[in-house]
């Protein structure tokens, strides 16, 4: 047993492949940003539509929030990889591809959306109505008001939730390697494939996502806690 | 609409075999889970000499994304301790290791939210230290943190998905299945979406409601 322990903890041979393997977390931090700026937008217009006075509009909202929230990150990227195409290709009448990167962003994006939609809505419900009854007796439109007054507050309050999402959106993107997306993962068991040799590449695999996300998010969480408080003071 | 019948209706066996293994592997994962949040949490808490591991092994469990943790336990633990020896076990394992992370955390905010008069009240009236914690403050505990672990049997949930990349035959293998047979996703890749996002949806909700019913019964608020 302690021969497999110091085989798994070995780090030669993935220092032999490191800059595959970098490429490769590079990767995921393109999907990471791609599908959490994805993610903020349909967010925010689902949220918007949830507290929107008219009923059919909310519905869509919830409707939104409720599929995309209870929908397994792994069958939605798979969905969007193999029927949305052929959807989009029997409604336009041509034939239509995703790459493998553009599903992956597309998925992440869409189920992330509801997760932020929620945070959102509870960021803009938060806010006292004195204030958009001030804005609005200013003669702010209702772009202004939600550009100058709602969103900043917002932003403030939903941070510490949204870090935490973020997070699981990064850690998410490790599965976009089964679908192709040449991720850290997908390296990993390319390399696994040829030299025969799992333990020590995926329990450094492990290890590498482990403090590459335990900096982040810590870095992260003192980031947000440090400019609350900058901005409230 | 003819695809529908015969890709999904008639496999409707297939589809439902998959659905027990997504069941079953999701209950082992959650009572594993709950019962190493538990172990992690009181260990971080009461055993001192152990207590860098726990919060290792919570920091751990939690900074690594579950695909990667699955991986790792069904390629590295066989060799390294010679278990787990099937891909079901390593499937519910894994899936359950990582929720007793998060589950460690939400443990000990709950307890540590119980208040002192409670503990200090049973030391008054004689009780030992492991009565205090059965009858005091594991009770209250469970009831604060309800709901945060209904979220996290859905989030299993939503991760035993995963447990289809090492062939274990879940209702996501069964649909993948299905597709590279008849080369036809379109169906069978939305109906198994639509079952999903349904068993999450009504897991979330059963949750919700027998949380909320605990709360009231004992007098807490819902909110």
């Amino acid at each position: 047993m302690s021969d497999a322990l110091i085989d798994a903890l070995n780090p030669a041979l993935f220092w032999e492949y490191r800059l595959v393997l970098l490429r490769g977390l590079a990767f995921n931090a393109y999907v990471f940003f791609a599908a959490a700026a994805v993610a903020l937008l349909i967010g925010l217009a689902a949220a918007l539509l949830r507290v929107n006075r008219a009923r059919p509009f909310r519905w869509v909202g919830t409707l939104h929030v409720e599929v995309f929230r209870n929908a397994p990150d792994y069958i939605m990227i798979v969905w969007v990889h193999f029927v949305l195409p052929l959807l989009l290709g029997k409604l336009i009448g041509q034939r239509v591809e995703f790459s493998p990167f553009v599903s992956a962003v597309i998925a992440l994006g869409f189920v992330y959306s509801g997760y932020f939609a929620e945070t959102f809505r509870a960021g803009i419900q938060s806010i006292p109505q004195g204030h958009l009854d001030a804005a609005r007796a200013c003669g702010m439109g209702e772009t202004t008001i939600l550009v100058r007054i709602i969103l900043p507050q917002v932003v403030r309050r939903m941070l510490p939730e949204a870090v935490n999402q973020f997070v699981s959106l990064f850690k998410a993107t490790t599965i976009v390697s089964l679908i192709a997306v040449p991720d850290l993962m997908y390296q990993v068991s390319m390399v696994t494939q040829q030299e025969m040799r799992p333990l020590p590449l995926y329990t450094w695999a492990a290890l590498t996502y482990f403090v590459v996300i335990y900096l982040v998010a810590g870095s992260l969480r003192r980031l947000s806690e440090h400019w609350r408080q900058k901005i409230y003071a | 609409m003819s695809n529908w019948e015969r890709l999904v209706w008639n496999q409707r066996g297939l589809l439902w075999q998959g659905l027990t293994v997504t069941v079953e592997i999701c209950l082992l994962a959650f009572a594993l889970a709950i019962v190493g949040g538990l172990v992690l949490c009181l260990v971080r808490l009461h055993v001192r000499p152990l207590r860098p591991v726990a919060v290792a092994l919570i920091e751990f469990f939690r900074a690594t994304p579950i695909f990667v943790q699955l991986m790792w336990v069904n390629y590295v633990w066989p060799e390294l301790f010679g278990w787990p020896n099937s891909f079901f076990t390593s499937g519910w394992v894994a899936l359950g290791l990582q929720s007793s992370g998060y589950l460690a955390e939400t443990f000990r905010a709950g307890i540590e939210a119980v208040p002192r008069g409670h503990r200090e009240a049973g030391y008054s009236v004689g009780m030992s230290s492991f009565q205090v914690y059965r009858r005091i403050v594991l009770p209250e505990t469970l009831l604060t943190v309800a709901p945060s672990i209904v979220n996290q049997f859905t989030v299993i949930v939503k991760s035993s998905t995963l447990v289809s990349v090492i062939t274990v035959p879940d209702l996501m293998l069964q649909a993948m299945k299905l597709v590279n047979v008849w080369y036809e996703p379109i169906e069978v890749l939305t109906a198994t979406a639509i079952i999903y996002i349904a068993l999450v949806f009504l897991v979330s909700s059963a949750g919700k409601a027998l949380a909320d019913f605990h709360r009231r019964r004992f007098g807490l608020d819902s909110a």
